[in-house]
């Protein structure tokens, strides 16, 4: 008898152990990359940038096919061809940083006393790029896809360097774009500037009507990499390939 | 005899209020179990048409641009051939064209194993965040990388790295574990950076990580948006 008594509830114990383990198991491993787990909010943002995305990309597709018409009617005009193949220049010089710049956007000074680090630089250029910054620089120099931001080591301290420039104080970093939009991406709630004031460092954000950002100073060569030209008649490279991964994650959505 | 069912009993709810509670926070961690499941299931279908939606967009707006570069190179005379030639060249850098060269391969991975082995540990610990993926990136440019991809993603000038929730970004769009990192340049001098950094720090931390150089990296073109409103060529030049 006194045995039967002991064996119900533990039993009981054991099976109950059992299947909750094994729930929670199933809970951990489905967290990682499952849209579903995510939370509502990190949804709706994503929701919010998709939308943005692809409001800018019906309006890039218009642009096109504006200057894909332009180009047509220009083919045996030669100034308007030539007007043509100096706007996209001009637009993409933007993204290599041959020219100057001007327009609104944002500055952030950042001061000697405060104590930011390289990697801070890189996260507040990547918030402002993601907050819809056409161009940055920081002091003299432009942020171009090669710019290396990085530090290096003089008179017993770390300096910050730009494409091994050493920078100065004050750090500005200036940013064109709309200028609400830079500001918020880096001031919201669990942001960069909230990381920073963890260690006490406050850089100084001011919008501003009128930036000038400088062309790119250096030169960089290329040594390796060289136009790829997909064999004919197959589609370039991948682009039969669905952007999103196919991999297990996204396949339980 | 009242006493020998009150021991187990004490047990029993000892053991499952610890399990409950443990339950309990898990659920946390997604914090979406039953009620607000089924909005997030709304949200979900949106984002995956939205994106289905926006591949379309990607896909005519490669189509639109190699129309494009075919009709700028075709005349071809004096001064205008200079000016394709830079345009061309200007693409090339910026990221408009698909390259290839020699460079590295990288491929970083989520630890499930270890996630697996230890269930009730905090899970972001055995999963890749964007700024593993930001230093990976970071390292390779100081390594003199020419040209990155991240899972098929281009990295241009204005290519954004970034996270909603565990969700990984580039270019605004979803990328998923596997990371595939396509890097061209010289592969001994990327390797060496790599290895010594971040690429280290994922090893030490058992994450699953190759490194494979390549004789030929193919890189795809970008197929995102160039829409610049607020910055205007310095007057004067």
């Amino acid at each position: 008898m006194k045995k039967s008594r002991w064996q119900v509830p533990l039993t009981l114990v054991f099976i109950f152990m059992g299947i909750l383990i094994s729930l929670q198991f199933q809970a951990q491993s489905r967290i990682a990359s499952d849209l579903t787990m995510q939370r509502t909010e990190n949804l709706i943002a994503m929701v919010r940038g998709l939308s943005d995305k692809r409001q800018k990309l019906a309006v890039e597709i218009v642009d096109l096919n504006q200057q894909l018409r332009s180009q047509m009617e220009s083919y045996r005009d030669e100034t308007k061809l030539k007007t043509n193949l100096k706007a996209e220049l001009d637009k993409l010089n933007i993204l290599t940083g041959n020219t100057p710049l001007e327009g609104s956007g944002l500055t952030i000074t950042i001061s000697q006393n405060m104590p930011v680090l390289y990697i801070d630089l890189i996260h507040i250029t990547n918030e402002l790029w993601a907050a819809g910054a056409e161009a940055i620089s920081i002091n003299e120099y432009r942020i171009t896809n090669n710019t290396s931001i990085f530090f290096g080591e003089e008179e017993l301290s770390n300096v910050i360097t730009v494409n091994n420039h050493r920078l100065s104080f004050p750090i500005i970093i200036r940013a064109l774009g709309d200028s609400n939009n830079l500001e918020k991406g880096l001031t919201m709630p669990g942001g960069i500037m909230d990381r920073l004031a963890l260690f006490n460092a406050y850089p100084f954000l001011e919008q501003a009507e009128s930036l000038t950002i400088p062309a790119s100073q250096d030169v960089h060569y290329n040594y390796f990499l060289k136009e790829y030209k997909p064999p004919e008649n197959e589609p370039a490279i991948n682009t039969a390939d669905p952007h999103i991964p196919d991999n297990p994650a996204s396949l339980r959505i | 005899m009242k006493q020998k069912w009150l021991l187990p009993l004490t047990i029993v709810c000892i053991i499952s209020s610890f399990s409950l509670a443990f339950q309990l926070k898990i659920l946390n961690y997604s914090s979406n179990s039953n009620p607000l499941s089924e909005k997030n299931t709304n949200l979900v279908t949106i984002i995956n048409d939205l994106e289905a939606e926006i591949k379309e967009q990607e896909n005519q707006i490669e189509k639109i641009r190699n129309d494009l570069s075919t009709l700028q190179n075709q005349q071809v005379e004096g001064e205008l051939q200079e000016l394709q030639d830079e345009l061309q060249k200007v693409k090339i850098l910026s990221g408009l064209t698909p390259v290839s060269g020699k460079g590295i391969v990288i491929t970083v991975d989520d630890y499930s194993q270890g996630l697996q082995a230890n269930p009730n540990d905090d899970p972001n610990k055995y999963i890749i965040h964007y700024e593993n993926l930001l230093n990976i990136v970071s390292e390779l440019k100081v390594g003199g990388a020419e040209a990155i991809s991240i899972n098929d993603q281009r990295l241009i000038t204005t290519s954004e790295i970034r996270c909603v929730g565990n969700v990984i970004l580039v270019n605004t769009t979803r990328i998923a574990p596997p990371f595939e990192v396509r890097v061209i340049g010289s592969p001994k001098i990327l390797a060496e950076i790599i290895n010594n950094g971040e690429l280290e720090i994922l090893r030490t931390s058992n994450f699953p990580v190759t490194l494979e150089e390549q004789n030929e990296v193919i890189i795809p073109a970008y197929k995102g948006e160039l829409q610049f409103n607020y910055s205007q060529a310095v007057k004067g030049d």
